[in-house]
């Protein structure tokens, strides 16, 4: 809708062309960019997941893993992993967005805004060791609740373990989902709560047919978005379990950096299934994204 | 016979030639000299020849310098052609590891001889070691691991050269021809925070104890560590396997780990430390090092299993190509002597001599009172062949996979 308005404001034909011609050359670093950076990639990523590492014969043994529990165990670990930290994250991150914006103090918003930035890129081997430091074996919080009665560990608790790993990934996953809920929060107008006040609605009215239809996608689209990004991370669990939860990003290390199994074609092939639910997240977030900006664009 | 002034000057001339001060040619023009038919004087050299070869296992020196036979007279016109060459350069030799400084102060202070490349390539890789052998042709010697050291002599880019200590060596540490030699080893063992762990942790059984939960640990990925994966293989030796068969390692690590007692965090150096893990399985000498460093706080014992573990070798090659062939002989002569086999000692790496320095009484009393005892380490087995090796790792690619996964 907005590319025919953009049409009509150009007026002629050709002055249609020129701009469009202008608009192209800007794009072109981008292009650029994309092209070196995706495409080209993309493109050696399934043509060597198809090809043979040894022979570099056409093959289809690369993908042999899809057949073989074994082999997809990776994949329900990073799935549980993802969903889980996700739905924590989103969860968590939401209300702590909603609070900042309600709290009506451009301090806290300030100060809130910058520590999220800074926790969600807080990752790797620096987060790995804290987390040892805190919920370790031997934490520090471990040991507190331990001499309270508590021992988290005979409970069944583990700290290299998919769950670990959840509350782990929630360190960055809460803040990173609090700096994109922030703009469609702040987005909500004060004057539609009150015109629903005024027709007589119950504060239950509002959130459920004003509020959460409007906030519903932005919301999603912010899960797909932690979803993807746990999917891919690999730094900080590596560190942490040293390879025993096994994840597609280590996997995929695995085969190419391992001594022992060294496949970078079976790699390939890995790296595809997992580009494979990658596209599916962000492609549905790209979706979303498009509907939700029509209710909160003024 | 002595009297006989001919049978004499034969006898002195054998001697030189035995000794290697002439070469066969000069040889065999002075006794051509004494009028001596050729039929005689081939019986004479070839006499000589087998004497030396029964003397001095070595004497084949690729490069044609001074050979190795081990008598006092050859090593001294070793050193004097060595020091007519001025030069040693190393390569993949960095003075901070296994007390090689100290090593390098001996050479220096021993025959003044300059050492070179350790600031541009002491900390290569045993694979760039190889290439700058065979791109630069700079190196005189290096300090590879086995696989390296193997993988040179197919590439023809090591001599060969047999110290003087070669009958002390056992048979799977050096190479039948002479083109690589280890010279220390290291050996995986327990490194035990005692102020955390009340029970004696003696040999792999005790691991499996119930109250051991989540405190044993190994360093890295066995898949990925070659630390952590001779943790797994040294598991094998107490299970029914060893050194041809890896899976028994593979299972008493997966027992363990279902039992809760292997955990998932490394051990590290940190990790250790702070208690995260209470019972590490790695190297001595870093589980030594950790010890030294952690002075304390915790308290930290390190053992090897009653019944045995394996350990991993470093070897020393001469280059083909040397610059300084004498100096690179020399430097074989050197660190496989008593006192720098006692520094590698020091340095906490096992010299490959050491038995040989045990039941000569030549290890310091509070030098070994640092060390696990010498009697556990007589169940180490020392891990040389490369198919092995490799055949090891196959299983474990697999093996592993089920344990991590199950």
């Amino acid at each position: 809708m907005r590319s025919l308005t953009a049409r009509t404001d150009a007026g002629t034909p050709a002055a249609a062309r020129s701009r469009g011609g202008r608009a192209a050359l800007a794009l072109l670093p981008l292009a650029v960019l994309i092209t070196a950076f995706l495409l080209v990639p993309t493109v050696a990523l399934v043509w060597g997941s198809f090809h043979d590492s040894k022979t570099g014969a056409f093959s289809l043994a690369n993908y042999s893993y899809l057949g073989h529990p074994l082999d997809l165990i990776p994949f329900r670990n990073s799935l549980e992993l993802s969903l889980a930290s996700t739905l924590v994250g989103g969860l968590v991150g939401l209300l702590i967005g909603q609070a900042i914006v309600s709290s009506r103090q451009p301090l806290i918003q300030e100060i809130a805004t910058t520590f999220s930035s800074v926790a969600a890129n807080f990752a790797g081997v620096p987060l790995a060791y804290a987390f040892i430091a805190t919920l370790g074996n031997s934490g520090l919080l471990t040991l507190f609740l331990r001499s309270n009665g508590i021992d988290l560990y005979d409970g069944g608790f583990k700290l290299y373990s998919v769950l670990g790993l959840t509350i782990v990934y929630a360190y960055w996953e809460i803040p990173l989902m609090v700096l994109v809920m922030l703009p469609p929060l702040q987005a909500m107008k004060r004057s539609w709560r009150e015109a629903a006040e005024i027709l007589g609605a119950s504060r239950w009215q509002y959130l459920r047919s004003v509020a959460i239809p409007i906030l519903m996608t932005p919301f999603i689209s912010s899960l797909l978005l932690l979803y993807a990004n746990a999917f891919g991370a690999y730094a900080t669990a590596y560190a942490l379990t040293t390879g025993f939860v096994s994840l597609v990003p280590i996997e995929i290390s695995n085969l190419i950096n391992g001594d022992v199994s060294y496949d970078p074609g079976q790699a390939d092939a890995l790296a595809v299934g997992l580009a494979v639910i990658m596209a599916v997240c962000i492609g549905g977030r790209a979706i979303l994204e498009r509907r939700s900006t029509r209710w909160l664009d003024r | 016979m002595a009297n006989d002034p001919l049978l004499a000057r034969i006898d002195e001339l054998s001697g030189a030639f035995t000794d290697g001060q002439i070469d066969r040619r000069t040889m065999l023009k002075r006794l051509a000299l004494l009028g001596l038919s050729l039929p005689a004087m081939n019986l004479i050299v070839a006499a000589c020849s087998t004497a030396s070869a029964t003397a001095a296992p070595g004497a084949t020196s690729a490069v044609g310098g001074a050979s190795a036979a081990g008598s006092v007279a050859d090593l001294t016109s070793l050193i004097a052609a060595a020091k007519g060459e001025g030069d040693l350069y190393q390569t993949g030799i960095p003075p901070e590891w296994v007390n090689y400084q100290a090593i390098f102060d001996l050479w220096k202070s021993k025959y003044g001889i300059t050492i070179d490349g350790t600031a541009t390539e002491g900390e290569y890789s045993s694979g760039q070691e190889l290439d700058s052998i065979k791109n630069t042709g700079k190196p005189d010697v290096g300090d590879v691991g086995i696989a390296f050291a193997v993988q040179a002599k197919t590439q023809g880019l090591s001599a060969a050269y047999k110290n003087s200590f070669w009958a002390d060596i056992p048979d799977t540490a050096k190479d039948a021809d002479g083109f690589w030699c280890c010279n220390y080893w290291g050996a995986q063992a327990f490194v035990v925070n005692t102020d955390a762990v009340k029970i004696p942790i003696k040999d792999w059984k005790d691991l499996l104890d119930p109250s051991l939960k989540n405190a044993v640990g190994i360093d890295g990925d066995p898949t990925k560590a070659n630390d952590s994966f001779f943790a797994v293989w040294s598991a094998a030796i107490a299970n029914g396997g060893g050194v041809d068969n890896i899976q028994p390692g593979i299972d008493f690590m997966n027992q363990l780990y279902q039992s809760g007692n292997l955990t998932a965090a490394r051990a590290s150096d940190t990790n250790i430390t702070n208690g995260e893990v209470k019972v590490a399985i790695k190297w001595d000498y870093l589980g030594l090092a950790v010890r030294d460093k952690a002075a304390g706080a915790p308290n930290i014992t390190v053992t090897i299993p009653a019944s045995g573990s394996l350990a991993s070798p470093y070897a020393d090659i001469v280059a083909a190509k040397a610059p300084h062939p004498n100096a690179a002989n020399l430097w074989q002569e050197l660190i496989y002597s008593d006192e720098a086999q006692l520094l590698f000692l020091k340095g906490y790496a096992h010299p490959i001599r050491f038995d040989a320095l045990q039941a000569a009484g030549k290890i310091p009393a509070d030098l070994a009172a640092k060390l696990p005892s010498a009697d556990l380490y007589k169940k180490v087995t020392l891990v040389t062949d490369i198919t092995k090796i490799t055949a090891a790792q196959t299983t474990l690619g697999t093996g592993w996979k089920i344990v991590v996964n199950s």
